[in-house]
């Protein structure tokens, strides 16, 4: 069983059929050792789909990671509809926008039709990447098109933060109307993506967490467009939100679920033991992945280290192991080739191999 | 309730919910009712702004509602701060605050400042996207002793490491002690780039500084003695 299929049968509601746990990651991968070896840098890998491509390949290339994933920055969208980025060229830094131009949607660049937008800025760079990962790797590893949500794009990248979130309360109006609006467009990204050959779609919406955002104002704003966008897009997705997901008084992680993705993954904030329990109680199986802190684990910490980390995740109960966030650039290569091979070594037969057995010698007892 | 008692409640209110009109008209009404500005600060918006902590603590809070009491108790401020004596201002001990350069999001240091301020602080705002040798000039002329920096980014966690390295240089390492604080910033970051202390949020932020002025009494004490001591010989 090859990377592809292993993820796909997961993803697709076939866990039965694989050998063992997925081990990839959810959101950005890129590391300084693959700029190196693939002569692929930042800001030229955001713009050249060339380099792009064998950007995202090298991480498998290097450790087995298995998958590939572009953009390999969050402000993709943001930059189609106007947002005016920052590449510090010469240098390796993340995109960052230069200034707030919005307050409202009609401060933004919004082209009539969807079908324009994915012709802007450099989501066609993406597209082509993507095209050349499928030709080269296709059916053997998955390449996965990340589309980075409507409230986590423009509350980063668009309209000033503290503005925005103040509108949460002051003018819910204005935020149901961003979501609405962008919807139809960011889900015409997820749509290119897959055209081109992406086999996953993972959408991220960060800043949607608890360390943001009330669990009421979850439900409020996030859960319903969410959904919506989801809706209009093809399966496989995954959603990814970031940071602390777990609240006592109004359940985050079953509306996550609801959401209709076929699986989330989740950062270490969101205990996994937890999570798993409650997407059983919710929806029994439910794919979730994460949750190793990738900047003080698989970054920062000994090889001993990862390998327990890993181990402890799989037994918590994750379907897939991934880095909780994008894998932090400087990492070096033979720790994410630990990390890697602990998945291998310590999610082979896969927990729900095992459960059946129990689940078996359980319901016999029970008569 | 007392007229003047009255009013600092409705100080108080205004800020716990967010209401930005409110709490300026309040001020407006303790100015005019002869309440002392330091009193309206210090046992209304304070003490509002305690309320919004705990509220913070106990998840009721989150950023937005954090946003919203921050502003209103700005509002405030605006009318009061410019009444105070000086030398009730200037009694204040000094905290240089902002986001670090690469970084233009500033919502967390924001908060910050707010609950610094209702704390008693008198904090120097820079802004955001702010070099590092910027923090330090400033530092230097106010003759502050505390740096605190804030970033949301993984990106421009590097640039907390430049002001460090340059209070390395120019030998302040010690004599300025720095707090880093905001989404991507941890404790093992602090310990790595040799900062004194981290503050996960803004309520425990205000609690490291606290220690950090402290520690500058103490050591300020301590120097004191050690050049008394020398004179006596």
């Amino acid at each position: 069983m090859n990377p592809y299929e292993r993820l796909m049968a997961v993803l697709e509601g076939r866990k039965e059929d694989t050998d063992r746990l997925p081990v990839w990651c959810s959101t950005r991968t890129s590391t300084l050792d693959g700029m190196k070896k693939f002569e692929a840098f930042w800001p030229e890998a955001h713009k050249d789909p060339k380099k792009m491509a064998r950007l995202a390949a090298s991480v498998y290339e290097l450790t087995g990671n298995e998958n590939m994933s572009v953009p390999f920055d969050m402000a993709l969208e943001a930059e189609a509809l106007g947002a005016p980025c920052e590449y510090f060229e010469g240098k390796i830094k993340w995109i960052s926008v230069k200034k707030f131009i919005a307050t409202d949607i009609y401060e933004m660049d919004i082209p009539e039709h969807p079908s324009e937008f994915v012709e802007r800025g450099r989501i066609p760079v993406c597209v082509e990447a993507i095209k050349t990962l499928k030709k080269k790797y296709g059916g053997k590893v998955p390449v996965i098109g990340i589309v980075n949500c409507p409230l986590t794009s423009v509350s980063s990248y668009l309209i000033e933060p503290v503005e925005f979130h103040k509108n949460l309360i002051r003018d819910p109006e204005r935020i149901h109307r961003i979501y609405k609006t962008l919807n139809p467009y960011y889900a015409a990204v997820a749509n290119a993506f897959k055209e081109a050959g992406a086999d996953v779609i993972v959408f991220t919406e960060e800043g949607a967490s608890l360390n943001n955002i009330s669990p009421k104002h979850f439900h409020e704003f996030v859960k319903p467009h969410l959904t919506e966008l989801i809706s209009m897009t093809k399966p496989p997705r995954v959603l990814h939100i970031c940071g602390s997901l777990i609240s006592k008084e109004l359940e985050v992680i079953t509306s996550m679920i609801d959401c209709g993705a076929e699986a989330i993954t989740i950062e270490k904030k969101t205990s996994m033991s937890e999570a798993r329990k409650i997407a059983d109680e919710h929806r029994p199986g439910y794919v979730i992945g994460g949750n190793i802190d990738p900047y003080n684990v698989i970054h920062g910490s000994s090889i001993e280290v990862i390998r327990d980390r890993v181990k402890r995740v799989i037994e918590e109960g994750t379907d897939m192991v991934c880095p909780g966030c994008d894998y932090w650039i400087e990492t070096p290569t033979e720790h994410i080739r630990a990390f890697v091979n602990a998945a291998v070594e310590y999610g082979t037969p896969p927990r729900w191999k095992k459960i059946k057995t129990n689940l078996r010698s359980s319901t016999r007892s029970n008569l | 309730m007392a007229e003047k008692e009255k009013i600092l409640d409705r100080l108080r209110q205004a800020v716990i919910l967010g209401e930005t009109e409110e709490c300026a008209k309040a001020a407006q009404d303790a100015i005019d009712a002869g309440i002392e500005p330091l009193k309206a600060i210090t046992e209304g918006l304070a003490k509002g702004m305690e309320v919004v902590g705990e509220k913070f603590e106990n998840k009721e809070y989150f950023l937005p509602e954090m946003l919203l009491s921050s502003e209103a108790m700005y509002a405030s401020l605006d009318l009061l701060l410019p009444l105070l004596k000086t030398d009730e201002a200037e009694t204040k001990e000094k905290i240089i605050l902002g986001t670090v350069e690469g970084d233009i999001h500033d919502i967390g240091k924001n908060i910050v400042k707010a609950m610094l301020i209702a704390a008693g602080f008198q904090v120097i705002d820079l802004g955001k996207d702010v070099p590092a040798s910027k923090f330090i000039e400033k530092a230097s002329e106010e003759k502050a002793g505390i740096i605190a920096m804030s970033t949301m980014m993984t990106p421009s966690l590097m640039s907390m490491k430049d002001v460090e390295d340059q209070l390395e240089k120019k030998g302040l390492k010690g004599k300025v002690k720095t707090i880093i604080g905001g989404g991507t910033a941890t404790e093992q970051w602090k310990s790595r780039i040799g900062s004194d202390a981290y503050g996960k949020d803004s309520v425990e932020a205000v609690n490291k500084v606290k220690t950090l002025v402290e520690e500058i009494k103490a050591a300020v004490k301590l120097i004191e003695k050690r050049r008394k001591k020398k004179r006596k010989k």
